[in-house]
């Protein structure tokens, strides 16, 4: 045990103080030192086991104590140790100063290092130990060049100082002149500090061949002196990169052993820890870095070990202690791009998205090269802003494209799906299609050996996979890594998108071959069957899909809507049922398709049983407005709320609602949404605003159905009847017959539609022979019409009872005749104009020739008594004059009095008319009903409009029946009831189909991102994990 | 293989054009096209102009359909009244006006040998023949019902039929209905042969390849946005033409065989390369849905082009050159 021994004054005794049992109070010590007038050295040493043992207060009070002004007046002549005191106080402060961050305290710290150097140098100026002092301090500054000026006056003194010299390649190496620095560390072979700087420069040199110079200085260093932590802690992390980790813990362990410098030892237990953390052993990892964390206090000293920290929290899911190393990281380094990522990264875990954008915006304008940080942006816009995300998916491809880096399959997928969002089909094509190309070659060589199908067998061409099969027979193998299924997938969706069906078909079942697991792709096959009609093989497709996972809502839902077609009303709403359950209601479609299951229940039944109706409308509303709630953007079941409301005739309403629906649907490419359009112009047709519904049902007709769909047509056509259009509502009937030749329900309603056109003009009191004789026409052809049809119900029934449509020829044929009776009547009449006119042009004639006999009389008169007076002559010119005069009025007097006459008897043959029409009876009577039964119509026709309004079910069927019965009595409805039905479920099942298709669109490239997002997040991970240790070197 | 436009007639009818056949050269006219249109007229074109050189009145309800006879002085016209009217193309003078009730008649078409005049008989689902000398009708061609479908399930308007079309020969008829299915019938025999199956939806064009060849080749367009390419007789599918965004309406082979096009309600017209089985044109000028497309015979200029004609909902002819 080291003991230092106190003279005693005046005697032989001596005090003998144990070093490590020194007291706690240094007073009791300085009164010894003072009062037995102890040499210099004694203090010094002491103080110094203060200091190693930590006790800092102590140390300054011996040494203040040591270099006050009454030991200076009684030690005057000890010169050298009362030098050192005060350059140990000077170090001290030095120190102080260079670890101390806040500006103000640090200045302070050096003010006093280098009034105890001054002080030192005023005992003697040439003391080489304070000149050292002084050129520490002024390195510590960051005063490298006066640093050196210090270094080199000791070194003037002594050539061979070696810690001036050390010094003064301190100096150099910040400065960054390595190789002069190694110059001055190599003069001294042997020792330890020396090499293991020069072991440092080596290092920093950051090439391999000083590396492994700079290393083996270290193991020299090492050999030498195995104890130095510095060179085992520089070996260790060598041994790091090379992979030895047992070597690591091994150095690292005796490091930690040998030191008690605080930084040393944080290095060390970052050492360790990084080694344990490579390993996979987190726990310890963890423990390790914290211990680091621990021995270096200050991030600011060392920051890496709170990196690792924050790495393994991440890893063990701890987020929030992650987050906050993180942070402390970010602190210290404000632009270092890993933890801006690993942080964003972090936030996204939390939920923060805006948060985690922020950084990694931050992260890419700082790094505008890194493509990982554009990557993860680009991520997390997708949800918010599309274009956004699609611009910096772009970046990101161009900077690894520049980068000679392989672009990585999801980054090309995600812009591809991104464009196909956009509705650019074209250029999405290209993005899915780099990736596959292997694939695509070999779908271009099985378009050269296609094999010819049975055509009985081609129905079933969707589920063929004998292709594949041959193929393989072939030795054509047909690869398709799990990696890329995705691709092909969303490469087969835009073709299909883009109508290239048969090629999507084929890519379909590849996958389907290879992966007989992934429903999507059976689940596109069949939306393809279903957009062509192929209902068998559509439901079988979807059976293989519920084989495969019985439980998979998109297949159940597509189930559901095909059981509609078929007019399975019980299956459709146990399978929506079924759907809706085993997605937890976090699907709001399978709600709105019991919404909309309930809606239609509520109109199909024929006969009106309020109460059972009423109740479906509530089931259906309180659907909807579940769903509303969760989503409120839910466009669907906002038309679907839109068409409760109008049910119950709160028009303005339901108006509103498919207003903004319809708004909010024209903006987005992918959501086509007929429906609305259809139900704002049902209720403006409701409200009798005829000319704003024609318009919108003919966008709709032009936006969505490249004009082929009949039964809007028929929409289109009823409202042009209601407004008395006849010309109109004929022509769109007649395009609806062309677009559907086999629905004789059309038919029938040109028959009725000429009917009243005929039925109506006739009535008028003013028409031209032109409108009558277009009136018989059209009453043949509606004759015509009502003929065949009734000769066609013998061949096949089609809805109608063949006594009424007899009743309707009955009917027009009377009208017929009545109408030639008019024809006749208006022939003759124009006859007579015609007569008359001949006979007023004749006496004109007569009239004219008279005048000119008058004439040449007058002319021979005149020749005659041309040598008569003057005078006579003129007055029996005037004489004349007048009598022509009388002559001409009274002959139009007498044209006139014809004429009037004519009128007569028009005006009487209107009366006979009026009158017969009175005495006949049905044909007035008919008119009333009509009229009646309008009404009757006008409420029908809002609950048939709104029928199809969310799903555009069939207002107009059954109204466009109407239209007939109003002629007759409505002992007819009976028999039309069943076949109204299953025109209402058609045409809902087609609605629903469509919206099926859409909704599979958005799940398929959702699910894409989905996968994609997830792949990406894991890259991210690695990135961290092995990010490059720049730091640490 | 080349669509050139030449001229397009705007406002050719007053509404919306439904079909057009070419009417063969004789000594006394060149080639003239005939249209037939919802506003009840036909109308007869001289396609060098372009202009119209006639009107026909006389249709009630739009006019579906209009057949040129090969030997270029007779036409029939069909519309939805269902009456066909028989007429001299120089004069005009109606020579028949034929029916045969309940049936309706949808598309016409002449066998190439002109003897026999065919109509797609709608709800009867059947073919009606009439012979050209007489104007008498001599066969309904009738495919078989489906066993166990009791007569009120509505099979007829299933199998309403639409389309016809002859085989080069004139040996056969097939025609296309509502439900998809194609029939093919033995003229000389009356007799059904078989079904070709594939489309699900209406199949409103039918052709039998020209190329001396492939005369079994039957090209069908159908409602679900396919063309399909059958061997008529050994009932296989050859393959499936599919990049129409819409109805496919219309289709017509070229004289030469190496290429078909096909008119849609997609508002455009595909030409196809028989040979790569893709597309090699689009032409979009129409503004409408494009009813009828119809290669002419080939120039006598240049035996290696022909015309193309088009109609469409826009009103409007359009000429194209084809090479």
């Amino acid at each position: 045990m080291a003991c230092v021994y106190i003279p005693v004054q005046n005697s032989e005794e001596e005090v003998r103080v144990a070093l490590d049992q020194l007291p706690r109070d240094a007073t009791d010590i300085l009164d010894i030192l003072k009062a037995e007038q102890a040499p210099l050295d004694l203090w010094l040493i002491i103080a110094r086991e203060y200091f190693k043992q930590g006790k800092v207060d102590q140390f300054k009070q011996i040494l203040e104590e040591g270099s006050s002004p009454e030991i200076d007046e009684y030690y005057a002549d000890v010169r050298y140790e009362r030098i050192a005191i005060l350059n140990a106080l000077g170090a001290y402060y030095s120190y102080l100063g260079k670890i101390e961050t806040k500006y103000r305290e640090k200045e302070d710290y050096f003010i006093q290092a280098t009034k105890y150097y001054n002080k030192a140098s005023r005992i003697d100026m040439h003391e080489p130990s304070t000149w050292i002092g002084k050129g520490q301090l002024l390195l510590a500054k960051g005063d490298g060049e006066q640093a050196f000026n210090a270094f080199k006056i000791v070194l003037d003194g002594d050539r061979d100082n070696v810690p001036a010299l050390l010094g003064q390649a301190c100096v150099h190496f910040n400065r960054g002149r390595y190789s002069e620095a190694l110059e001055l560390y190599k003069l001294d072979p042997d020792n330890v500090e020396a090499l293991v700087a020069l072991g440092i420069s080596d290092l920093q040199t950051n090439e391999a061949f000083d590396i492994r110079h700079g290393m083996e200085k270290m193991q020299q260093a090492f050999e030498i002196y195995p104890y130095c932590a510095m060179s085992l802690n520089y070996l260790a992390n060598h041994f790091f990169f090379t992979g030895q980790h047992f070597l690591v813990e091994q150095l690292t362990e005796t490091a930690l052993a040998v030191t008690m410098h605080g930084p040393t030892k944080a290095h060390s237990y970052y050492n360790l820890a990084r080694s344990y953390h490579s390993k996979g052993d987190y726990e310890k990892a963890g423990m390790y870095y914290m211990a680091s964390v621990k021995e270096s206090n200050s991030a600011h000293d060392f920051v890496l070990p709170y990196y690792g920290l924050g790495q393994v929290q991440l890893k063990l899911g701890d987020l929030r202690s992650s987050l906050t190393n993180f942070e402390k990281v970010l602190e210290v380094l404000p632009e270092n791009c890993d933890t801006l990522k690993a942080l964003g990264h972090i936030y996204v875990q939390l939920e923060q998205p805006e948060k985690a954008q922020e950084l990694y915006r931050k992260a890419t304008k700082i790094d505008p090269r890194d493509p990982q940080a554009f990557l993860d942006l680009g991520d997390l816009l997708i949800s918010t802003d599309a274009n956004a995300a699609l611009d910096t998916f772009k970046t990101a491809r161009n900077l690894l494209k520049r980068g000679n880096e392989e672009v990585p399959l999801e980054l090309l997928n995600n812009i591809g799906v991104l464009h196909f969002e956009r509705g650019e089909f074209e250029v999405s094509t290209l993005f899915f299609d780099t990736p596959v190309r292997y694939t695509w070659a070999v779908m271009g060589i099985t378009g050269i050996v296609r094999y010819p199908v049975d055509a009985s067998s081609v129905i079933r061409q969707y589920k063929d996979l004998t292709l594949f099969q041959r193929l393989e027979e072939q030795g054509l193998s047909v690869e398709l890594p799990w990696d890329k299924v995705s691709v092909l997938f969303n490469l087969a969706r835009v073709l299909e998108q883009l109508h290239n069906t048969e090629s999507a078909s084929t890519f379909y079942r590849m996958i389907m071959y290879k992966y007989p697991e992934y429903t999507d792709a059976y689940l596109r096959l069949a939306a393809i069957a279903k957009a062509r009609n192929s209902v068998q093989v559509s439901l079988e497709l979807i059976g293989d899909a519920l084989k495969v996972d019985e439980k998979c809502p998109d297949a159940l839902l597509m189930l559901g809507d095909l059981e509609l077609k078929n007019d399975d009303w019980v299956k459709a709403k146990e399978t929506f049922r079924t759907a809706k359950d085993s997605t937890d209601a976090k699907d709001s479609y399978a709600a709105v398709c019991l919404g909309n299951w309930n809606y239609f229940a509520a109109n199909r039944n024929e006969k009106r049983a309020p109460k059972l109706e009423a109740t479906h409308y509530e089931k259906a509303k309180e659907l909807y407005t579940k769903v509303l709630l969760l989503q409120s953007a839910n466009l669907y079941a906002a038309n679907g709320a839109g068409m409760v409301f109008a049910e119950k005739g709160q028009f303005d309403i339901a108006k509103d609602l498919f207003t903004q629906v319809q708004e909010a649907a024209s903006g987005v490419f992918n959501v086509q949404m007929p429906d609305v359009w259809i139900n704002v112009a049902h209720v403006h047709f409701a409200q009798g605003n005829f000319a704003l519904a024609v318009k919108m049902y003919q966008n709709c007709l032009r936006k969505f159905f490249y004009n082929t769909d009949s039964q809007v047509l028929l929409y289109l056509a009823r409202t042009h009847y209601e407004a008395e259009q006849w010309q109109e509502c004929k022509k769109t009937l007649l395009r609806a017959i062309h677009m559907a030749p086999s629905n004789y329900t059309l038919r029938f309603d040109v028959g009725v539609t000429l009917q009243k056109f005929s039925t109506s003009t006739l009535q008028k009191t003013k028409r031209t022979v032109d409108e009558i004789r277009a009136t018989v026409a059209e009453l043949k052809n509606a004759v015509r019409v009502f003929s065949l049809l009734s000769a066609a119900s013998n061949l096949h029934s089609h809805g109608f009872d063949e006594k009424k449509i007899e009743t309707h020829v009955a009917y027009c044929k009377h009208l017929l005749e009545a109408a030639n009776v008019h024809c006749e009547l208006a022939e003759r009449e124009e006859m007579q104009t015609m007569q008359r006119l001949e006979v007023m042009r004749q006496m004109e004639l007569a009239d004219e020739s008279r005048r000119k006999a008058e004439e040449q009389r007058k002319v021979q008169l005149e020749k005659r008594k041309q040598e008569d007076e003057f005078k006579q002559v003129m007055q029996q010119e005037k004489h004349l004059q007048r009598i022509k005069g009388l002559l001409d009025t009274s002959n139009n007097e007498e044209g006139g009095q014809r004429r009037r006459k004519a009128a007569g008897l028009e005006d009487s043959d209107v009366d006979d008319e009026e009158h017969k029409s009175t005495k006949k009876g049905p044909d007035q009577t008919a008119d009333m009903q009509m009229s009646d039964g309008e009404a009757n119509t006008f409420n029908h026709e809002i609950f048939h409009a709104n029928t199809s309004m969310i799903n555009s079910g069939s207002p107009l069927v059954r109204p466009i029946l109407l239209w007939g019965d109003d002629d007759d009595d409505e002992a007819h409805d009976d028999p039309k009831a069943a076949s109204l039905i299953k025109l209402d479920s058609f045409n809902e099942a087609k609605e629903l189909d469509r919206m099926t298709k859409q909704k599979s669109v958005i799940s398929s490239t959702d699910e894409d991102g989905e996968n994609y997002r997830y792949m990406s997040r894991i890259v991210c991970v690695i990135s961290i994990e092995f990010m490059r240790t720049e730091l640490a070197t | 293989m080349k669509l050139a436009p030449l001229n397009t007639v705007q406002n050719a009818h007053d509404d919306s054009i439904w079909a057009a056949a070419w009417v063969p050269p004789t000594d006394d006219s060149g080639l003239l096209l005939l249209t037939g249109s919802l506003d009840e007229t036909v109308r007869l074109w001289n396609p060098n102009g372009p202009d119209k050189l006639q009107t026909n009145t006389g249709h009630c309800l739009g006019v579906v359909s209009v057949a040129a006879h090969p030997s270029g002085r007779i036409a029939a016209s069909a519309s939805i009244d269902s009456f066909i009217r028989v007429f001299d193309v120089a004069t005009n003078n109606t020579i028949a006006t034929l029916e045969a009730p309940p049936s309706e008649v949808w598309q016409l078409q002449f066998n190439p040998q002109g003897t026999t005049l065919a109509a797609a008989g709608g709800g009867s689902a059947s073919v009606k023949l009439w012979d050209t000398a007489e104007w008498k009708l001599i066969a309904t061609l009738e495919a078989p019902r489906p066993e166990g479908l009791k007569p009120s399930e509505r099979s007829g308007s299933k199998k309403f039929a639409l389309s016809v079309a002859w085989s080069p020969d004139g040996r056969q008829v097939a025609s296309g209905a509502m439900d998809g299915t194609i029939s093919v019938f033995d003229v000389p025999r009356a007799k059904f042969l078989h079904h070709l199956e594939g489309h699900c939806m209406p199949v409103r064009s039918l052709v039998y390849s020209s190329a001396p060849l492939d005369s079994r080749v039957l090209f069908s367009a159908s409602d679900d946005g396919h063309v399909h390419v059958y061997d008529a007789e050994r009932k296989t599918l050859i393959t499936s033409l599919s990049g129409h965004s819409s109805w496919v309406l219309s289709v017509d082979v070229s004289p030469d065989g190496a290429a078909i096009a096909t008119g849609s309600s997609d508002k455009s017209i595909r030409l196809w390369d028989l040979k790569m089985r893709a597309a090699t044109q689009i032409l979009t000028s129409h503004t409408d849905q494009v009813w009828a497309v119809a290669f002419g015979p080939t120039l006598q200029t240049d035996v290696r082009s022909c015309l193309l004609a088009s109609v469409s909902d826009d009103k409007s002819v359009s000429f194209y050159k084809y090479s």
